[in-house]
């Protein structure tokens, strides 16, 4: 973690200013959640600590307000951070009687102004100074693993709703069929042939199939909004939870049309394979 | 005379319809008495299903009074309706309506499991039914391994199953062809030789020659026979 | 209901059994996933209280109430865990110190390992010891005791009595200038909160503030406490409490309260939304089925009302159909969801620094029992559409309907 990224306050709050006033605190951004919870205003003055007693007290100028990058690895946890200038961050964390204290910092970021050469960059680093631990952020980052995880659960809880789908489906073509049983008989008798019967059946599963799935994908769109509202609300975080892309679309129209389709072929056989007097009969 | 199975008094049934109330039997009297044999027949929608019905407690008559063994049955609950008509009344229909996830047996076998009859009380009395209305060889097909002549006869033997008081059948021969219809009125007429009330509505005059007593309807009032 | 209600019930659904087993496959397959949403929303809570109680401490201390990451240390932490140590709801107390620490393998490639430093003198300890012995109090010469995961001890070649150099890296913000140490393996042990690739190690203390360079006395980063038996964790977090007020003390159980509202949130949410949703799709197919049902028996039915059958009868009729169908997909879910559920941990657990003994799925009764619970809901809720549909079944209307059309 960078040390110009989050610090995480939780001792600190709103103090009167000291009288006389510090002639120019320095400045700081704040969180809106922290902005919020401490009931913060913009040059507010506000005293912050490296411990969790006080000690070593700063204070600081809220210079302005800023929304945290979504994490989904803290999802759930209100970010009540603040951002210094690390100067100020050194002076109000450092270990006094530790010279080295001022001296060293827990991460640098690099950017590299060719970053196809981050891997060489690492190894030759990695030589010139020995125990230093480097990373390529691109390689593989913690909350990337989390995201790819999360979308293999969600792709296999879709997996099984799209199973559940198809035997609910599968069971509405099997009644729809059976209901029209008579009809099928009386085409039957009249001279229509299976195969004349059969593509009529397939085309009413494709435009059943078709409709369905249309709505579907309209129902996520309108769902969307309300989903990632209420999500966004929930952990207030700016995170996108739902997003319906057309990649997305075109995929579940591809599964749910080809599954409509299949399931009227299903529904239908075992009452096309059967005679006309046997349907006739019942 | 022998005292009435069933007896409606001024009866009247009206059906509310979208272009306007429809009386399909109106201010109607007719006394049913033990032992009868009555046969209803009228041109269609003259409302002899209808008077079956409200004869057979399965409709209420919207104005007048109906009463089975002398008890007023108009303002009986459903319970009370369906408990008359499991003990009291057998119903043969135009199409069966046996189960046809059931065998013969177990469709004469239905109504007295639902009367609370003893299992082997049920198997005996079953056995015989089937027997009575010659089936007994087919006891165990289902009702689509029948043919029509042979589920209406099972149908009969279900309406006996609780050894009713009054058996009603609404054109029982509708769905047959002339010669097993005949048989079927042989078996009712039976079946009224054995004791029992049997009410039967046709629209074939050949059959309701054969019974002693031929209530003629017409645009929902009796025309002849009403009353003895 | 009485048994010849289910016997006809069951008879009614064979008839058409095609539609019968697609209603049990329909069920079956919502309910797996119900069963399995169920396990999920308390499957982390169980699994994680169970690795809080698992070395037997009730009570944790800390210097804020923060992540673990950006947490204060506890300063002066001998005097205070002696304090605390003194209270009389208070058994015993064990400090730690977290880092970590870079090891050197057989190949000569370096290894980042969680470097853990231990209270030796509690009777208590933070790990469960599977070979070996356990870090005494003291050495008797020789290089310090190291205790060591199972994953490190295959990495490295490791066997009790080895010895392994330890570069420390424990510091927040500062470098670490000691020397590496040279350690011996006392044992090996399992770490609760190991996650699957976790490489651990712990030594005493002192040894590891020799490893990292601090001073023996400086700070901890969490004291792990067990309170007296038959005093229990609330008073013990009472007394501490009272006792410093500057340090945040939390029992077990509020440590998992908390983590319900933030640490666990998603998946209870996603388990609740997606619970909601299969349980109206459980409803819609069985409402859908029994009603297409029930429409195509009309004339049936309303022949068994004039034979004499009640109205509640042919309700029940309905009703036992609905149980039929839902309890049978119900039963034949449970099986379906226990492989799901392993099938799903086992795409979950790729998720980083989750402890391999923590489960997103774990089984506990209360899950079966509501589970069944929503099922019968379900089923009951389902049958309300086409119990009504039979109920109001005009039985004249009918018989005559069926005789015109």
């Amino acid at each position: 973690m960078s040390i110009l990224s989050a610090l995480f306050l939780f001792a600190a709050g709103a103090v009167p200013p000291p009288a006389p006033p510090p002639p120019d605190p320095p400045a700081i951004l704040v969180s809106r959640q922290l902005l919020a919870s401490e009931h913060l205003a913009l040059g507010d003055v506000i005293a912050l600590s490296g411990d969790a007693k006080g000690s070593r007290a700063r204070e600081f100028r809220i210079a302005g307000v800023y929304e945290p990058v979504p994490d989904p690895g803290r999802l759930g946890m209100v970010p009540l951070e603040a951002r210094l200038h690390l100067p100020d961050l050194v002076a109000l964390i450092a270990d006094p009687a530790d010279p080295a204290a001022s001296e060293s910092v827990r991460s640098i970021s690099v950017k590299l102004v060719s970053p196809a050469e981050a891997s060489a960059f690492t190894r030759d680093l990695t030589a010139r100074v020995p125990g230093l631990l480097l990373r390529e952020l691109a390689a593989s980052d913690d909350s990337d693993v989390t995201f790819v995880v999360l979308d293999r659960f969600h792709l296999a809880i879709s997996l099984v709703t799209v199973i559940a789908s198809s035997i609910f489906l599968l069971a509405l073509m099997v009644m729809l069929v059976d209901e029209r049983r008579d009809t099928v008989a009386i085409l039957r008798l009249i001279g229509l042939r299976r195969r004349r019967i059969f593509i009529q059946v397939l085309g009413e599963g494709l435009v059943i199939a078709l409709a369905g799935a249309l709505f579907g994908v309209l129902l996520a769109v309108v769902l969307e909004g309300g989903f990632n509202r209420f999500f966004q609300w929930r952990y207030d975080t700016a995170l996108v939870f739902v997003r319906v892309t057309p990649a997305i679309a075109a995929r579940a129209v591809s599964v749910a049309v080809p599954l409509g389709i299949l399931a009227s072929v299903a529904a239908s056989w075992s009452l096309l394979r059967r005679g006309a007097m046997a349907l006739a009969r019942r | 005379m022998s005292p009435p199975v069933v007896e409606a008094r001024g009866v009247t049934r009206t059906f509310p319809m979208p272009a306007g109330p429809v009386v399909a039997v109106r201010d109607l009297s007719v006394t049913i008495a033990t032992g009868e044999f009555v046969s209803v027949c009228g041109p269609s929608g003259c409302g002899k299903s209808t008077l079956l019905h409200i004869l057979g407690c399965v409709d209420t008559p919207s104005t007048g009074e109906l009463l089975v063994d002398g008890r007023d049955v108009s303002t009986l609950g459903d319970a009370a309706r369906s408990a008359l008509r499991l003990s009291k009344i057998g119903f043969v229909f135009q199409r069966f309506f046996l189960l046809p996830m059931l065998t013969a047996a177990e469709n004469v076998e239905l109504p007295q499991a639902e009367a609370g009859v003893s299992r082997a009380e049920r198997r005996s009395r079953t056995s015989a039914l089937l027997d009575y209305v010659g089936l007994a060889h087919r006891a165990h097909h289902r009702p689509s391994q029948l043919s029509g002549g042979e589920a209406q006869r099972v149908a009969i033997a279900r309406a006996l199953a609780n050894r009713p008081r009054l058996l009603l059948a609404d054109e029982p021969t509708g769905e047959l062809d002339q010669a097993t219809g005949q048989q079927i009125v042989g078996l009712f007429e039976r079946v009224h030789a054995d004791g029992t009330t049997v009410v039967v509505v046709t629209h074939d005059p050949a059959i309701a020659a054969r019974t002693p007593r031929m209530l003629s309807m017409r645009d929902g009032r009796i025309e002849d026979g009403g009353s003895r | 209901m009485r048994a010849k209600v289910w016997t006809f019930a069951l008879r009614s659904l064979a008839r058409q059994p095609g539609r019968a087993v697609l209603g049990i496959l329909g069920v079956a397959a919502v309910g797996a996933l119900l069963f399995d949403m169920l396990l999920l929303s308390r499957g982390l809570l169980v699994s994680f209280r169970a690795l809080l109680d698992s070395a037997g401490f009730d009570v944790r201390v800390m210097a804020a109430d923060a992540p673990a990451f950006a947490r204060p240390r506890i300063a002066d932490a001998e005097t205070a865990a002696a304090e605390i140590r003194a209270l009389p709801d208070v058994d015993e107390v064990a400090s730690l110190r977290l880092g970590s620490a870079i090891v050197t393998g057989p190949d000569g490639g370096k290894h980042d390992i969680f470097f853990i430093g231990a209270d030796a003198e509690t009777r208590r300890r933070p790990w469960i010891l599977l070979e070996g012995s356990d870090l005494g109090a003291s050495d008797s010469g020789g290089p310090p005791a190291l205790v060591v995961n199972r994953r490190l001890a295959t990495a490295l070649l490791l066997r009790p009595g080895s010895e392994l150099t330890l570069r420390g890296d424990c510091t927040r913000g500062s470098a670490t200038a000691a020397p590496p140490v040279r350690f011996r393996i006392a044992g090996f042990a399992a770490f609760p909160f190991d996650d699957p690739k976790a490489m651990t190690a712990a030594a005493r203390l002192a040894d590891f503030g020799r490893t990292c360079g601090l001073d023996e006395k400086s700070d901890a980063d969490l004291f792990l406490v067990a309170s007296r038996e038959g005093r229990g964790p609330a008073a013990a977090v009472r007394a501490i409490r009272a006792l410093r007020s500057d340090l945040h003390a939390f029992s077990n159980e509020e440590i998992v309260a908390r983590f319900q509202q933030v640490g666990f949130s998603y998946f209870r949410q996603i388990s609740a939304v997606l619970s909601t949703i299969t349980l109206f799709f459980g409803f819609l197919l069985i409402t859908v089925l029994l009603t297409v049902s029930v429409n195509q028996r009309f004339a049936e039915i309303a022949a068994l009302r004039a034979l004499g059958f009640t109205r509640r009868r042919v309700v029940l009729d309905v009703l036992a159909q609905a149980v039929l169908l839902v309890g049978a997909g119900g039963i034949l879910s449970l099986p379906l969801g226990l492989a799901l559920a392993r099938w799903l941990e086992s795409i979950l657990h790729a998720m980083p620094e989750i402890p391999a003994a923590m489960h997103f799925f774990a089984f506990e009764p209360r899950a079966l029992a509501t589970h069944a619970l929503l099922l019968a809901l379900t089923a009951v809720l389902a049958a309300l559409y086409p119990m009504r549909l039979v109920s109001r079944l005009p039985i004249a209307a009918t018989l005559r309907s069926e005789m015109v059309t």
